[in-house]
């Protein structure tokens, strides 16, 4: 049995949907970018001890440390944007003993800044919500 | 005799499977290594991911000191044997090729055999740990997902669950490279471990094996193998009765597994697996384009299976991506390195950023040979011969589905 061929229209209809998606995801993180801050997470009590003695950025604030399975994921952010938020992560972890940046990235309003160092690897994971705060996860596991 | 004449004539001019070099230009032969005799899809998803990479650059051309190059592609079959994948590049390094693009079989031999001549090699499916090593393999560079960015994220995933989880792995070369870091990403929580067993590669019958899992109460099944291996364990498990989640890296998703599977396609439904994801941040149009010129120029990947609705699924254009990346990245390090000579531009390897085939940039440096990052592991799971990202994970819950019907 021969199924009939799609029509040619209905395609283009979908590959320009699809553009049109992937354009709206991009316009989304601008918005988050411009909006106003709300109040932040409150802050951990003290600075948690992350595994190797991962270093601090400049300015961060940590809201919360949590094991998932063998890995150590740390929460907080920084009251910049995305740019001097990256910068900062860089310049902590290149400027760290024995730790160096294997990629990094950065689109629209958020960033990865990916480490090796003291027997672990990870990310450093930016997202800007609003205009001068960046949220800031860290992911480290043992390399 | 005609036909044969003819025969040759169409070689000479198609340079025998050669990607086409447009006159007064010179050949940068790059080759392809291979098992194309052992697994089909995966050796020609590579070849042809090279191709089209390598068809790209050749439409303007790489000019070194005023002479005109083109890219071309030669292929080499590594069938299932690390020797017959070594003899492979002794072959391309002595033809001076300007480099390899590799499945990873016999790497940590054919390695030092690329060395002596600075040749880069580029693996672009065995995720092993010691496959890189940006000081002892200076030459050696890995785009595909790593065996311990799969096995660390598949225990970040599971261990939360509170999972009693079964670990098979097969015997051959992948499933002891998967074994080996799912040791390290379970060390921590052994007592999530129910069992963990060595199955042989070749086995059609993992009735045995799988039975031990369920005697040791495990919850969940993670298989670390070639595809016959999870599409055994998956018959094993479902035609006991067994209705237990399973869980593998991302082999899981290779055809074959469907294929032997497609009398009992429910057998499918659930499978989970870890791969790389195939859309970046700015979603998945890159990705989109990318499969479309990709089918245009070779056709779908066919999985050679259909929906409940009978629609025939197709697979998308993952390794091939893979494959296309590097070509893209030793192209831009030629030019960055304004030489053919291999030396420099396996230097300039680490210098170079494209931007890939899913939109995210492609890129290594002094520290860091892997062009996948552990971070972007995601999980994917089967329903009706298709996969689609899971929603409890944050990074796949925010991917988006990439159509796999025609």
């Amino acid at each position: 049995m021969t199924r009939p061929a799609k029509p040619l229209p209905l395609i283009a209809l979908l590959a320009a949907c699809l553009v049109t998606v992937a354009a709206c995801g991009g316009e989304k993180d601008k918005e988050g970018s411009t909006k106003a801050c709300g109040t932040p997470e409150p802050a951990m009590k003290s600075p948690p001890n992350l595994p190797g003695n991962f270093p601090d950025a400049q300015g961060v604030v940590y809201t919360g440390l949590r094991k998932q399975g063998p890995t150590t994921v740390a929460t907080g952010y920084i009251n910049q944007t995305i740019g001097p938020a990256r910068d900062a992560y860089t310049n902590a972890v290149n400027g760290a003993s024995g730790y160096a940046v294997t990629k990094h990235e950065q689109d629209v309003a958020d960033a990865e800044v990916n480490f090796t160092g003291a027997g672990n690897s990870g990310q450093v994971k930016l997202t800007q919500e609003c205009r001068d705060r960046t949220n800031v996860t860290i992911t480290i596991r043992p390399a | 005799m005609r036909p044969l004449v003819l025969f040759a004539a169409v070689c000479v001019l198609a340079g025998c499977g050669s990607s086409a070099s447009p006159d007064h230009s010179k050949p940068l032969l790059i080759v392809v290594n291979a098992p194309f005799s052992r697994t089909p899809y995966l050796g020609q998803a590579i070849e042809n991911g090279a191709r089209l990479a390598a068809a790209e650059v050749n439409a303007t051309g790489i000019s070194i000191g005023g002479e005109r190059y083109t890219l071309t592609i030669r292929i080499a079959d590594s069938g299932p044997a690390p020797a017959r994948a070594v003899a492979n590049v002794r072959r391309a390094v002595d033809d001076r090729a300007v480099a390899i693009v590799d499945e990873g079989t016999g790497i940590d031999a054919s390695w030092s055999v690329a060395a002596r001549k600075s040749v880069p090699i580029c693996v672009v499916f065995e995720g092993g740990r010691e496959v890189v090593d940006p000081v002892r393999r200076p030459n050696v560079f890995r785009i595909a997902p790593t065996d311990h960015g799969v096995a660390f994220r598949l225990a970040e995933y599971l261990l939360p669950k509170g999972l009693k989880v079964a670990l098979l792995h097969d015997d051959s070369d992948y499933g002891t490279a998967g074994a080996a870091e799912l040791d390290r990403a379970f060390s921590q929580n052994r007592a999530s471990v129910a069992i963990d067993e060595t199955v042989p590669a070749d086995s059609l019958d993992l009735g045995p094996q799988v039975l031990r899992a369920r005697r040791a109460r495990a919850t969940a099944l993670l298989v670390w193998g070639r595809p016959a291996t999870i599409s055994a364990a998956l018959t094993a498990a479902r035609s006991a009765g067994w209705n237990v989640p399973v869980y593998t890296p991302p082999t899981g998703a290779d055809p074959f597994v469907r294929q032997q599977l497609a009398d009992h396609p429910e057998w499918v439904d659930g499978l989970t697996f870890a791969g790389g994801r195939l859309t970046a941040e700015v979603g998945s149009a890159p990705f989109r384009t990318f499969e479309q010129k990709y089918e245009s120029a070779y056709g779908i990947d066919s999985v050679g299976v259909k929906t409940r609705g009978g629609d025939a699924v197709v697979e998308p254009p993952e390794t091939a991506m893979y494959a296309y990346d590097f070509v893209n990245l030793l192209a831009a390090a030629i030019l960055k390195a304004a030489s053919r000579d291999p030396a420099k531009i396996t230097a300039a390897l680490e210098e170079v950023t494209t931007e890939g085939a899913n939109g995210d940039e492609r890129a290594f440096n002094r520290h860091n040979h892997d062009g996948v990052v552990d971070d972007d592991v995601y999980f994917a799971r089967f329903h009706d011969m298709t996969y689609a990202p899971v929603k409890d994970d944050p990074l796949s819950a925010a991917l988006p589905t990439i159509p796999q019907t025609r």
